[in-house]
């Protein structure tokens, strides 16, 4: 078979995955949820990393392909490569009062790649900044004059930010590869919100639905140092401007945070790597959006300022490794654990949203080398210093293809 | 004045309710105000129209209420079939007429007995609906029968007997029989069964002396006007109104009910702002009622019919455009149920109708709502409130609950 027609139907591939892609990632639900600490501001950030990353609690992502994080990652394929991540939460949120348990369905990351040339490798995917899919529903008793009425509110939020990462990375020396990125923010944020009332003589209930669009971009470069015994990789994003509109309006304007971060491996030991990292994300880049319109909120007579949404620079560091395990067949299994402390964006009111996760999962190849998947399993602490608290398993699902 | 916050949950998700701050979202403000949002009003008296009902009120209370039916007879067949053919009627045995009757029930069986007398109303005038015209026919002269019953043994059906010989004498000269029925005796009310939905009042009588000759039955027809068929054609049965305390239309109070029965016609002007930008969540039509102190049945519990009048505004007669009320319960709209001698703030909620006035303009959906009682042209009862020319204080006014135009979603 000629090389060409080979490229043909490869680029159809990778057409077709990257448009599924720009689905895929904005698509989550979810059954059941409440209130959380997690889902704050414009979301929780599943963090960019791809399954393998996740099992070595993220140590790994700035070395990681199949992480859209360090652009310098993609030079190590040599062929074309189709990647799709499946990434279920299962929470529960536990107050004094009891408990709420929700399940959310992420699909955070699909990328494909592809080698351009001799020394060129191109990168299309798209991944989650932050997710914003939640429902909360509780009552209310308000006052109309002299009238009492209790009120069932439901609030329902679908969507995410994304983030479309167009990557080119080379291997410029035998030690060293560098990337870099165009990234596009987009997506929505569905708002619907419905209020009952006991009352249904009287009062009709309604349902209200806004849309808020963003868009953003940003450009990112990494750099990855491969020596004997430790690879060293950093990467950095500078964002621009991001916009947030309501239809053709547009609301507000701020910057998407910009990252850099750092991981730096051991990997003396035949296929395996012992990774830590450190990253930074400016999220109070995006606190412009809090000069959006909003209702103040009123009670017994008197309106107070509306709440608003505070964006915290966070910290994200990891330890964890990934290391070769037992042979089933022609391929090894590989083992992966690892440890996750990072501080979540948004806060609880004034309070900060920690997060602290235990990971682990198994890596392994099909289909004579055609096929790889990915299992990461995460047990997620968060904590805000309030009475509620909140923990999650995580699973995700990493399914690479070789076509 | 409205009000809200997470903190004020009564029951809530447990996460929510122990902590609002872990709600993620912001809350939906809903103001609540009160307009004097009616524009015009105005009371229209004889909706629906005469003869047009479904059932005829004979009412009997006094100076109360004195409500008189008329049946009418325009022709009368001058031959009867025998088996050996057609026979010119010459002779009028036992007749009478057959009333159909809605049973009253329990609690508007009185005691005693009531008489139901019979009257000939035909009458050369011009004018031969007018009440006070037919009214004074009903004097001995012109009697023609009559029976007594009591409310306890009564059945759906009555029978009234009629002069055989004024029988006789309209149909060898071919003359209109119109019938005029009177209920004395008892204070009481009755509601016969009108040719609009039933059979109507049968008159029935034997014109030969042979049993197996079946007896002639007239059902009722009018003739007149004469110009308008489609009137006369609804004055086969009608009731006219001879006394009645209820009182006289004035511009500073709007009657519902009643005998002739009065509906309410109301126009609103609502700010855009709301009624268009916004999403309303009530809408209560705040009446002040007036106590009826002399009307009939004023002690009784009744029902006041809200509804849209879907007629374009191109029909600027509001007597016209009365008649084009919707049906109760369209627009989720619910009657109010108050008793004609109470008095206060009365409360009808036309929230679902206000919502189809969004984004309408006026001349395509016009914001009027029209009052009528649940027993139009069945009772007496009629319960007034204050009109736009009452006092300020007791004006019809408009509360509305809405949630502005707001900027929910933004955390």
């Amino acid at each position: 078979m000629s090389q060409r027609p080979m490229m043909f139907r490869a680029r159809r591939i990778l057409r077709g995955a990257i448009g599924a892609a720009a689905l895929l990632v904005s698509a989550a639900s979810l059954a059941g949820a409440q209130s959380n600490l997690s889902t704050q501001g414009f979301g929780y950030p599943p963090g960019e990393l791809s399954s393998r990353a996740i099992a070595t609690g993220g140590a790994v992502a700035e070395i990681d392909p199949w992480s859209p994080v360090n652009p310098s990652s993609i030079a190590v394929f040599a062929t074309k490569v189709l990647f799709f991540q499946i990434e279920p939460e299962y929470r529960t949120v536990t107050t004094s009062k009891g408990t709420d348990r929700t399940t959310t369905a992420r699909y955070p990351v699909v990328f494909g790649a592809m080698p351009v040339g001799d020394r060129w490798v191109m990168s299309l995917g798209a991944s989650t900044l932050l997710d914003r899919t939640s429902s909360t529903t509780f009552k209310s008793l308000q006052q109309f004059g002299s009238d009492t009425q209790t009120v069932t509110t439901k609030y329902d939020l679908n969507g995410a930010i994304n983030d479309v990462r167009l990557a080119a990375a080379t291997t410029a020396l035998s030690w060293l590869r560098l990337g870099v990125g165009a990234h596009a923010f987009t997506g929505r944020n569905l708002v619907t919100v419905a209020q009952a009332f006991r009352d249904t003589t009287s009062f009709a209930g309604f349902q209200l639905q806004r849309n808020l669009g963003f868009s953003g971009g940003a450009v990112s470069l990494g750099g990855q140092i491969n020596a004997k015994y430790v690879v060293a990789a950093a990467s950095v994003r500078h964002g621009g401007t991001m916009r947030m509109s309501a239809d053709d309006t547009l609301l507000a304007t701020a910057k998407v945070p910009d990252h850099y971060g750092v991981s730096l491996a051991y990997v003396g030991i035949k296929n395996s790597a012992i990774a830590i990292r450190a990253s930074h994300e400016n999220w109070s880049a995006m606190n412009g959006f809090a000069s959006a319109e909003q209702a103040p909120l009123c009670g017994g007579g008197t309106c107070s300022a509306p709440p608003t949404f505070h964006g915290r620079d966070a910290w994200d560091v990891s330890v964890g490794a990934d290391m070769e395990g037992p042979r089933i067949g022609d391929y090894g299994v590989q083992l992966r654990a690892g440890y996750r402390n990072r501080t979540l964006p948004f806060d609880v009111g004034t309070h900060e949203v920690t997060e602290r996760s235990i990971t682990g999962g198994i890596g392994t190849l099909f289909a004579a080398g055609h096929v790889g998947v990915d299992l990461g399993v995460a047990r997620a602490t968060r904590d805000a210093s309030t009475t509620a608290s909140e923990r999650a398993w995580m699973l995700s699902i990493g399914l690479t293809v070789r076509p | 004045m409205s009000s809200f916050a997470c903190s004020e949950q009564l029951d809530a998700g447990n996460a929510c309710l122990s902590d609002p701050t872990v709600c993620p979202q912001g809350d939906i403000a809903l103001r609540d105000t009160i307009l004097e949002a009616v524009t015009a009003d105005t009371t229209v008296v004889g909706l629906p129209p005469i003869g047009v009902e479904d059932y005829m009120l004979l009412a009997n209370h006094g100076d109360s209420l004195d409500t008189r039916v008329i049946v009418r007879y325009d022709t009368l067949m001058q031959k009867f079939s025998t088996k050996s053919g057609d026979s010119t009627i010459a002779r009028v045995d036992s007749a009478y007429v057959k009333l159909l009757i809605l049973v009253p029930d329990s609690a508007h069986k009185r005691t005693g007995p009531f008489t139901i007398n019979v009257y000939d109303v035909d009458t050369s005038a011009t004018l031969d609906t007018v009440s006070s015209a037919i009214s004074s026919l009903f004097r001995p002269d012109r009697f023609l029968g009559s029976a007594e019953f009591t409310f306890q043994s009564l059945t759906d059906t009555l029978r009234v007997p009629v002069s055989d010989s004024a029988v006789l004498d309209k149909v060898k000269n071919g003359k209109p029989l119109r019938l005029g029925f009177q209920m004395v005796g008892t204070t009481g009310d009755l509601l016969i069964t009108s040719t609009n939905k039933w059979a109507g009042t049968t008159l029935t009588y034997r014109a030969s002396p042979d049993t197996t000759v079946s007896p002639v039955t007239a059902t009722p027809l009018s003739h007149t006007p004469t110009d308008q068929s489609f009137l006369a054609g609804a004055l086969a049965d009608y009731v006219i109104v001879a006394r009645t305390a209820s009182p006289p239309v004035t511009s500073s109070l709007l009657s519902v009910g009643g005998e002739p029965s009065r509906r309410v016609y109301m126009r609103f002007d609502l700010p855009s702002s709301i009624v268009d930008s916004s999403t309303i969540v009530r809408a209560t039509i705040l009446l002040t009622q007036a106590p009826n102190q002399y009307g009939a049945a004023r002690l009784d519990t009744m029902s006041v019919v809200p509804g849209a009048v879907l007629v374009s505004p191109q029909v600027k007669d509001i007597f016209t455009a009365l008649q084009f009320m919707s049906s109760a319960g369209s627009f989720g709209l619910s009657v109010l149920r108050t008793v004609p001698a109470d008095s206060g703030v009365k409360e009808i909620d036309i929230v679902q109708l206000v919502r189809t006035w969004r984004g309408q303009t006026t001349t395509a959906n016009p914001r009027v709502v029209a009052l009528r009682s649940a027993t139009e042209s069945q009772s007496g009862a009629e319960v007034d409130f204050y009109s736009t020319k009452a006092a300020a204080a007791v004006r019809p006014r408009l509360r509305l609950t809405y949630v502005p135009r707001t900027s929910f979603g933004v955390p």
